[in-house]
């Protein structure tokens, strides 16, 4: 049996655990408004080069997130193109700081984000946005009171998604923010740091573990649960 | 100046073409003809969802389209309401939520009161509810509503009973016949039923194959022997209108003319007119009016046009209104008829259908 402190999460996973609910939300938040515009391009766009577009948004799916964690660190370090930009305009350095855990989870989570995004603006019966348009609403305000509204469970499960995929971004955060203690050290991070660490890490990971299990599920259940909520009178 | 003058070329992909051109004066003008004669693309060119190869739109002082300008109006900025085959009301709004939501978007030129709306179509009891949980014809008159109530300059309604059932068919065309008297708002109706146009439509213009064929006052334009198919649904069909009608027990007798015409009914309707229905091969011809038959309607008339359509012939005959009957090549020659000849037309009671 375990002694029961050690049931009781330590300072250093509390961390963890907080940094890791902030990072995975405001990369869910920040690639909201940029997921919601591609997938709708996606969806109802017919344009030269969608294929390109599709294929950039999609990278991240199928490339190892180490590489994707390179990529970024070549473009935001301080001598990279977008880097130098930022340090020499605005004095900001992203790497290995938490904004590049953020940017990290956010371009790791985004494809996920945009299919599940675009699958509810394809459910869209477009001939409600011809209706509408027909009753004298202009192209903007057809997209924000019918479109979006009815597309609103996808958007809650592309959050979802997002959320759960960066809580357990690894990869790429370990190459653009590094491992640094309070500031980029995530769950998984601080997983790896426990399972490195001998001789009790292996044994003192679990907890951690069991953690993350329940914000998976956790993060499951409240979108379900939105879901049904909305639903109810829509369905019939 | 007309009310809508129409006149638009173009050309789809697959190859069909359509090349209409009318003007619109009537307060409710139907287009009609069989699916894929274009009836809908010219809806979609009016409202805006359509851009034709060549061709010019006018509303009233306003112009909707001209391709030669340059000039395509968004379909928001178009006063035209549009009625659509489904519904197509919002899911995620209550039905107060749909019915405002023209009025919330659109600059009010014409104003059409939101609880005028709500007695005509009688949607009182629905406005808190969402359109999932409404029936069909609860969704076409919130639908003819939310129209009506961005206060279009014209309506255009794309066959808004054909997915409906026909009992309700009949309640929705009441409710519409009450729109048009109500608000008086020009209406262009698409339809393929013969039996809508002649209720409903002042004028009618007849499609076929992206091609207007005819146009005119639905008795005339429907009775020509013009190319719709004689055979088929679009065929000659025949709609009496009886006015005004005296009702007893289980039937009506009802005015044509100076004639009348006895029909069985299930249940009194609510008044005059009534319109029969009943199909030209339901008629009896005779030359000489004759006694001891079954047969409850005796009609007098006279022969005004032959149609011979492959081994059958259609006559048709003025008994007040133009009724056709259709006979065989043998009982013309044996007859004698030719345009002119006075004849009876013998009616089984029990063949006419009421339509409300």
């Amino acid at each position: 049996m375990l002694p029961l402190s050690s049931i009781l999460l330590e300072p250093e996973e509390w961390s963890a655990l907080w940094l890791s609910a902030q990072v995975a939300s405001c990369a869910a938040m920040a690639g909201l408004p940029l997921a919601v515009a591609v997938a709708y391009l996606l969806a109802r766009g017919r344009f030269a080069g969608k294929w390109l577009v599709e294929t950039v948004v999609n990278l991240p799916l199928v490339l190892p997130p180490v590489v994707t964690g390179y990529l970024l660190l070549v473009c935001f370090s301080p001598r990279g193109p977008i880097g130098s930009v930022l340090e020499s305009w605005f004095g900001v350095r992203v790497v290995f700081t938490t904004a590049a855990a953020v940017l990290a989870a956010m371009v790791v989570s985004f494809p996920l984000m945009v299919r599940a995004i675009r699958l509810a603006f394809q459910a869209v019966d477009p001939r409600l946005e011809v209706a509408a348009r027909s009753l004298g609403a202009g192209r903007l305000t057809t997209f924000f009171t019918v479109t979006l509204p009815l597309a609103r469970r996808g958007m809650i499960a592309g959050w979802m998604l997002a959320f759960a995929r960066s809580l357990g971004e690894f990869g790429a955060t370990i190459m653009v923010a590094s491992n640094i203690s309070g500031r980029t050290r995530t769950i998984p991070l601080e997983i790896h740091r426990l399972a490195n660490t001998p001789p009790d890490g292996i044994t003192r990971c679990w907890r951690l573990v069991l953690v993350s299990v329940v914000l998976a599920c956790g993060a499951l259940v409240v979108s379900e649960l939105l879901e049904r909520r909305h639903s109810r009178h829509e369905s019939a | 100046m007309s009310l809508l003058s129409f006149q638009c070329r173009h050309r789809y992909p697959g190859g069909f073409e359509l090349d209409v051109a009318f003007e619109v004066d009537h307060p409710v003008t139907s287009l009609f003809g069989p699916s894929g004669s274009g009836k809908t693309s010219v809806l979609a060119a009016i409202a805006g969802f359509l851009y034709p190869t060549s061709g010019a739109v006018r509303l009233g002082d306003q112009t909707l389209l001209d391709t030669a300008a340059g000039l395509h109006l968004p379909p928001e900025q178009r006063r035209v309401g549009v009625v659509f085959q489904e519904h197509l009301l919002f899911p995620h709004m209550t039905v107060e939520a749909n019915l405002r939501y023209g009025q919330k978007h659109r600059r009010q030129r014409r104003s059409v009161s939101m609880d005028r709306v709500v007695e005509v179509l009688q949607v009182g009891a629905l406005l808190g509810r969402y359109p999932g949980k409404l029936s069909g014809g609860e969704r076409q008159r919130v639908a003819i509503g939310r129209a009506l109530l961005s206060g279009p300059e014209l309506l255009l309604m794309d066959e808004p009973l054909a997915s409906l059932d026909r009992a309700l068919k009949t309640r929705i065309l009441t409710y519409l016949e009450r729109v048009v008297t109500e608000w008086g708002i020009p209406t262009l109706f698409v339809t393929h039923s013969q039996a809508e146009v002649r209720r409903l439509a002042h004028w009618v213009i007849v499609l076929k194959q992206g091609r207007v064929v005819a146009d005119g006052r639905p008795d005339e334009a429907l009775s020509r022997p013009e190319p719709l198919g004689w055979k088929n649904s679009m065929g000659p069909a025949n709609l009496l209108r009886l006015d005004p009608v005296e009702f007893h027990e289980g039937h009506a007798h009802g005015r044509i003319g100076d004639q009348s015409l006895y029909v069985p009914l299930e249940e009194t309707p609510a008044g005059a007119p009534l319109f029969v229905q009943f199909t030209p091969i339901d008629v009896i011809v005779c030359r000489h009016d004759v006694h001891g038959v079954s047969a409850r309607n005796h009609l007098l008339g006279r022969v005004c046009q032959i149609v011979p359509v492959e081994k059958a012939v259609f006559v048709a005959i003025d008994v007040g209104q133009i009724l056709w009957a259709e006979v065989t090549p043998e009982a013309v020659t044996e007859l004698a008829l030719e345009p002119g000849s006075e004849v009876t037309c013998l009616l089984k009671a029990h063949s006419l259908h009421v339509v409300e």
